[in-house]
């Protein structure tokens, strides 16, 4: 028995031993990474200067023309991220003041994505492979369940979300294979869809009357003297529980309700997502009542 | 609680050292941890299906000593089939009843009469066509005198619910693990070495092979309509890998820490996807229902004895029914009845029982010939897979159709954001590293064994899929 537990004491210390090496050689890739996605590009960038920067779930990835900005003179990235709540959104916009970057405006996408203050997964992964280098991200995760075991396990956090950060992802990035994240500013232009649902139903959902992670982002510009823009996108005309935006309104009076801006269902790829046409003319709205251009 | 959750890395120790340092006096404490044990495990299900698994084990102990003490032949009978109809009746309620009731109201439907079945909200409770099986074998040996009945209920109660087979199991029989269970075990080194690889061993199954199969398998399956030749037949191929590596995986598992434990557990698998005919794949993939299924079927009902139809016949109502054990569904009466199908022309010709040998290879034509048969036979077996898989009939044909009339040979791009062909490179290598391994229970153990340890949990770590978890197949059986 003693040889046996001998034995198993020597592969818990190799399994632990591949666990380190493995993290580090993970971590280190990601260090690397810079054409992937929003969060390693910020991650990994050093001080930018921007007018605008775009924040909030795909309905800010692909509701924001960012070009137009650009074209009227407002230096201008769109880092909307398709799934992502507020917890990333802020997180986000933490990376980048921790990076020194200098922001005059801050639209965030605010509507829908208030009715939670939790994470998603999918998305917050992504900037799990920085825990022990950034203090920012550390103490963001650090009221999150799992948090001991993301923080302190080695290579845990590859494990728990392989699909977004374990062996494909480090090897494309090994191959610097380009997605198309960062393309067109970060905005994503979306097609008419034949098939698009046109129909939502949200009549459950609530805004929570103090979201923890808007109250952040609020507060984070109000400290760095960046003029904070809340806005409501607009949905498609068939929605069951419309009055979700007069209830956002109650509980935030301080965001834009742009909900109605855009409204036959031509302008939309599904319910909850403009086309590009849409988008367009939405954007041309923003620029309008917020900028004057 | 799944064999490879977290919840069961912490339960492993704990019994483990229980076992050996606390409760290691007697067989009789030995016996009495492991059933508290497997009581626990169970109940980390539902509860409440743990009555069931009481009541079963009574019922059977209880029935097989009424059988011995029988004067008689009417009295032992009588015991005999109260024990049989109570287990299939359980096993038909819990397990049948729905697809019957919906079956024959579809019946009644087509011959134009309204019927409205009346279904019972009933949830499957897990490995319940695995015990019901142990004391099935069990009673019908000591009907038919094979064994004496067992007196001491706490190590019968062991022998049923024996936490590493009971929810998938291996089917095991009195005559193998009971003997085992009366003795007090004493810990051997080699013997836990050992089980250590096979758990090791079954982790890459699961996780590498089986869980990353699953999302292209899913991914092609779900949506075969919008799927091309190639991405079909990909399919195909990733879930017969995703079958094994999950299934044999579990079984790997289960007898590795069982070994822990000092118990041996019967084979489940051995290499069957190495197999050069039907009739060797059956003797290698799930060994201990095919055994149970020609001991207390197929033999039963006369075997081969009564000339070539009724051997025919024997082997068609051992399939389908085999088919049927796996789930209420016509997919796998389907699946059974196409495997029974490949078996005629060995029937016919007499050649069941030709591929006894193990396989030798070298560079000669004999050789060749060897490993096209394996090819053939792994082809064989992908077809019947589609009809295990899919869920329907209609659509497990329509698949094989669209394989054929489709002509497109070019890559996918699937549901799960990955090409379709990606996985080729490492089922080749799986396939490999079982190849030159297949005269050992599992490749880890022999020389160098510390570094194919450390290789084989370096994979798991680096290459196996976790967030997105697959549950045993086994378990919905």
């Amino acid at each position: 028995m003693k040889k046996f537990l001998i034995y198993t004491a020597w592969i818990f210390v190799i399994t632990v031993f591949i666990a380190v090496v493995l993290d580090g050689l993970y971590t280190y890739v990601f260090l690397q990474s810079k054409n992937r996605g929003k969060i390693e590009t910020v991650f990994n960038s050093e001080a930018q200067k921007y007018d605008v920067i775009i924040l909030g779930s795909s309905r800010a990835n692909n509701h924001f023309v960012s070009q137009m900005f650009e074209d009227k003179g407002l230096k201008t990235f769109n880092y909307g991220m398709s799934g992502g709540h507020l917890f990333e959104a802020s997180l986000l916009l933490k990376l980048m003041i921790e990076r020194k970057y200098t922001i005059k405006n801050v639209i965030l996408e605010a509507d829908l994505n208030l009715s939670n203050d939790h994470e998603a997964e999918g998305i917050s992964s992504l900037f799990l492979p920085y825990i022990h280098k950034s203090n920012v991200i550390k103490d963001h995760f650090s009221s999150q369940e799992n948090f001991n075991e993301l923080y302190y396990i080695p290579f845990y956090r590859y494990i728990k979300y392989d699909g977004k950060i374990g062996f494909r992802e480090t090897y494309k990035i090994i191959k610097q294979d380009k997605t198309n994240a960062l393309d067109n500013l970060g905005y994503y232009p979306l097609a008419k869809h034949k098939n698009g649902n046109m129909k939502n139903n949200i009549v459950n959902l609530n805004p929570l009357p103090h979201n923890k992670y808007y109250e952040e982002i609020k507060n984070i510009c109000k400290a760095n003297n960046i003029n904070f823009i809340a806005v409501m996108t607009p949905m498609c005309e068939n929605v069951k529980g419309m009055n979700y935006f007069d209830k956002v309104k109650k509980a935030y009076p301080e965001i834009y309700n742009y909900e109605n801006v855009v409204a036959e269902d031509k302008y939309f790829s599904s319910c909850g997502h403009m086309t590009d046409a849409g988008a367009r003319i939405f954007t041309a709205r923003i620029l309008k009542d917020f900028f004057k251009k | 609680m799944f064999f490879n959750s977290i919840a069961f890395a912490i339960f492993l120790p704990i019994v483990f050292f229980l076992y050996w340092f606390v409760f290691n006096k007697t067989k009789s404490t030995q016996n009495a941890l492991l059933i508290i044990a497997s009581y626990y495990f169970y109940s980390c299900w539902d509860w409440r299906f743990l009555f069931l698994l009481v009541f079963s084990t009574f019922l059977d102990y209880y029935t097989g000593i009424q059988i011995e003490k029988g004067k008689s032949e009417k009295s032992r009978k009588f015991w005999f089939w109260l024990s049989i109809l109570i287990n299939l009746g359980f096993l038909g309620i819990f397990k049948y009843y729905n697809f019957f009731a919906a079956s024959f109201s579809d019946l009644v439907t087509s011959a134009g009469f309204k019927a409205s079945p009346i279904l019972l909200d009933v949830i499957l409770p897990v490995g319940i066509s695995f015990y019901t099986f142990h004391g099935l074998s069990y009673v019908i040996d000591i009907y038919y005198k094979r064994i004496k009945a067992e007196y001491n209920f706490v190590d019968y109660s062991l022998f049923v619910s024996y936490f590493p087979l009971l929810v998938a199991g291996p089917i095991e029989r009195a005559t193998h693990l009971l003997p085992q269970v009366k003795v007090k075990r004493e810990f051997d080194f080699e013997k836990a070495k050992e089980g250590i690889y096979q758990i090791v061993w079954g982790l890459v199954k699961k996780v590498i092979i089986a869980d990353t199969c699953a999302t292209y398998a899913n991914a092609i399956f779900d949506n075969y309509t919008a799927m091309n030749s190639f991405s079909l037949i990909l399919g195909a191929i990733y879930f017969a890998f995703q079958i094994y590596g999950d299934f044999s995986g579990y079984s790997d598992i289960a007898l590795g820490v069982s070994k822990l434990f000092g118990l041996d557990l019967l084979r489940n698998f051995n290499y069957p996807y190495f197999s050069r005919d039907i009739a060797e794949f059956w003797r290698r993939w799930h060994i201990s229902l095919s055994s149970w299924f020609r001991d207390y079927l197929y033999i039963p009902l006369g075997g081969s004895k009564g000339g070539i139809w009724m051997k025919i016949r024997n082997t068609f109502i051992i399939f389908v029914v085999s088919g049927f054990w796996h789930g209420a569904n016509w997919t796998y009466v389907a699946w059974g009845f196409i495997n029974a199908v490949y078996f005629l022309p060995l029937l016919l010709y007499n050649s069941n029982r030709n591929n006894m040998d193990a396989i030798k290879l070298k560079f000669d034509f004999n050789s060749a010939k060897v490993l096209m048969s394996i090819l053939y036979t792994f082809f064989l077996t992908c077809i019947a897979w589609i009809f295990f898989r899919a869920k329907t009939i209609t659509d497990a044909v329509l698949y094989l159709k669209r394989i054929i009339t489709n002509h497109n040979f070019s890559f996918q791009y699937l549901d799960n954001e990955r090409y379709s062909y990606e996985l080729l490179l490492m089922i080749g290598l799986f396939v490999l590293v079982e190849w030159n391994n297949r005269n050992k229970i599992e490749p880890i153990s022999g020389k160098r064994s510390l570094l194919k340890l450390a290789l084989a949990i370096v994979a798991i770590m680096a290459f196996g899929t976790f967030s997105d978890y697959k549950e045993f197949i086994y378990f919905q059986f």
